[in-house]
């Protein structure tokens, strides 16, 4: 999966800072935002592959850039994996409403996160395949 | 017979005359023979013979009655005969009529004795009716005082859903005086902001079951309030639906305090996760080998020790607010210069200011500026405004650090200004709540709006003091606090 692009965005700077080490140490590259309308005006500058976003957020939060991202035509279907501190933050219907491809409670583990990753860039490639 | 009565009357008649006479002239009898004659005579005459007549007859009835008399005794005797009673027969002897009064007085005592038992009896019962009666008012009066002194709502209501009974709580919920209200309907007593509450009543009647619980919300003075509602049937004997009692106890608060649980559990942990979750990650990071060198190995080592400090703050802060909250912590009060204070804690707060080119200006010591305090609480505060102070000021700004002294109303104050980001006016209200952040200052800096919240109950909770804040957009803040000076006599005392 390297040289895939993936936008890290959290408001702690330490967390998008051991991401952005784990993906990079892992072939991938990482763009950074700390707030979710930072994240999507990156998101449609860059065009990443996959976005790991935090839930809670200033400015704007991990489910209103989901919902933004959603309704943009360039990144309609860019799948997205939620980390959150708050258990049951987002209901299923919410998941599945919002196309979230994955949900991580905090704290978590980088190489669970960088597996999640790498699951869900190649399903996604899979489906592209098969078309 | 009735010429005779005639006569007789007449007779009489002129007797009473003759009584009556004012004159006293002899006998009338020779007056009205004078006047009227043979006709006065012969009635006088058939006057006689009525006498006669009567006479006979009366005597005629007698013996008639003697024989009827005779006949009904022999009647009598025969039948109790039959009855085996022997009281004598048709010709009673002298010797047996003694014995027949006898018994006839002894059943008729028997009969005044049973009767005399059944009036006791029924006396008996009348005063158990009275008793009955009495208690069951007293019942009444006692569920009556019992329902009054309810804080709940309670309505009790009949079969025809009439009220029967209910106490001020429910009158001042549903908006009706009870004492104008008896036997009204419970629809007309009820408005339409409360026609969910009839609906239940009606519903509940129609399920099975002795009573029906459900939550339900009402506007109660313009503002919305949950009630835990309970409604129990009443059952006759004949176990049909005769009454409904409804108790309605107002759980608002409960649900604002649990909300407030909640909510407070939710921002603990996501407050303690977020520390958690740097030092989880950076230490997994080490493990798998994945500091490549040892510049990003030290990187990581300082990232978990400061996470870990952080995490430390966090819960000191929080179990800091549980303790003055609960009044379960130590204070150790004495007599500190704040000016001390201040002076300890800007050398804490120094590096920190540098870093951000913020100018700190400090104050000129006071001559006698000294509070009866927790030292290290007070220390806490000071470095809680000041570190606050310098986070949410722009490089280039400055914090200024004053102590006054007002020694007529016996106060210290404190005042933190900077040139800050400000706080909108709107918000000032809510800063000292527990873990309450400006939603526009979120990106100026971290926080766990902890900070001011344990200000607040160290300055009011444990040393009676007062916080305040003014604030204005753009331009920056000033935080403060005011504390009781301590007497001067008492610190000299302690300082010798």
């Amino acid at each position: 999966m390297s040289g895939k692009k993936v936008l890290v965005v959290d408001d702690e700077i330490h967390i998008i800072h051991v991401v952005a080490i784990k993906l990079r140490n892992n072939g991938y590259e990482v763009i950074t935002a700390d707030n979710g309308a930072e994240a999507f005006e990156a998101a449609l500058k860059e065009k990443p592959d996959i976005v790991v976003t935090d839930f809670q957020m200033p400015v704007m939060t991990g489910l209103e850039l989901i919902e933004k991202l959603r309704q943009c035509e360039q990144t309609k279907n860019t799948p997205v994996i939620m980390l959150t501190a708050r258990s049951f933050a987002i209901s299923k219907e919410q998941q599945e409403s919002l196309q979230i491809a994955g949900c991580l409670s905090k704290p978590f583990s980088p190489r669970e996160l960088l597996e999640n990753i790498e699951d869900i860039l190649y399903q996604r490639e899979l489906i592209v395949d098969n078309r | 017979m009735v010429t005779g009565i005639v006569a007789f009357s007449l007779f009489i008649g002129g007797l009473a005359q003759w009584q009556s006479s004012d004159t006293g002239e002899g006998w009338r009898f020779a007056g009205y023979i004078q006047r009227w004659g043979p006709c006065v005579l012969v009635c006088y005459i058939a006057a006689a013979v009525g006498v006669i007549l009567l006479g006979w007859h009366c005597f005629t009835l007698a013996g008639k009655i003697t024989s009827i008399a005779r006949l009904l005794k022999e009647k009598l005797t025969a039948e109790n005969a039959n009855k085996g009673i022997k009281i004598g027969n048709s010709a009673l002897s002298a010797v047996k009529k003694p014995a027949i009064i006898k018994e006839l007085n002894q059943a008729i005592e028997q009969l005044l004795a049973k009767s005399s038992e059944h009036i006791a009896h029924l006396e008996n019962q009348i005063k158990d009716l009275q008793i009955q009666i009495q208690l069951s008012q007293r019942r009444e009066k006692n569920t009556e005082a019992i329902i009054y002194s309810i804080r709940d709502a309670v309505i009790v209501i009949d079969e025809f859903d009439k009220l029967l009974m209910a106490n001020e709580a429910a009158g001042k919920l549903f908006g009706f005086d009870f004492k104008d209200s008896r036997q009204k309907t419970i629809s007309e007593l009820i408005g339409a902001d409360h026609r969910k509450f009839a609906d239940l009543i009606s519903h509940s009647r129609q399920t099975g079951g002795r009573a029906t619980r459900q939550e339900v919300e009402f506007f109660q003075e313009g503002t919305p309030k949950a009630f835990d509602c309970i409604i129990s049937r009443v059952y006759d004997q004949a176990e049909r639906i005769c009454g409904v009692v409804a108790v309605l106890h107002d759980i608002t608060r409960e649900k604002e305090i649990s909300q407030m649980k909640n909510d407070f559990v939710s921002h603990v942990s996501h407050e303690l996760k977020t520390p958690l979750a740097s030092i989880m990650a950076y230490s997994e990071m080490l493990s798998d080998g994945e500091a490549n060198d040892e510049q990003t190995r030290k990187e990581f080592y300082s990232v978990i020790q400061n996470q870990a400090k952080r995490l430390n703050r966090l819960i000191e802060d929080i179990l800091n607010i549980s303790r003055i909250e609960s009044g379960l912590i130590k204070i150790k009060k004495e007599p500190v210069s704040l000016t001390i204070l201040i002076e300890e804690q800007l050398q804490m707060i120094k590096s920190y200011a540098e870093e951000k080119n913020i100018e700190i200006i400090g104050q000129k010591p006071i001559v006698f500026d000294q509070v009866y305090a927790d030292k290290d609480m007070i220390s806490q505060v000071i470095v809680n405004l000041l570190s606050n102070a310098v986070k949410y000021t722009r490089p280039g700004g400055s914090v200024t650090i004053k102590t006054e002294v007002d020694e007529i109303a016996g106060l210290a104050k404190v005042t933190i200004t900077d040139t800050g980001v400000g706080i909108p006016e709107s918000e000032l209200g809510h800063l000292f709540e527990k873990f309450y952040r400006v939603e526009a200052n979120k990106n100026v800096a971290k926080g766990t709006g902890l900070g001011l919240n344990l200000v607040k109950q160290i300055i009011e909770k444990v040393h009676n003091g007062r916080v305040f804040v003014e604030s204005k957009v753009g331009e920056g803040s000033t935080f403060g606090f005011e504390l009781p000076l301590a007497a001067r006599e008492a610190v000299e005392v302690t300082q010798r």
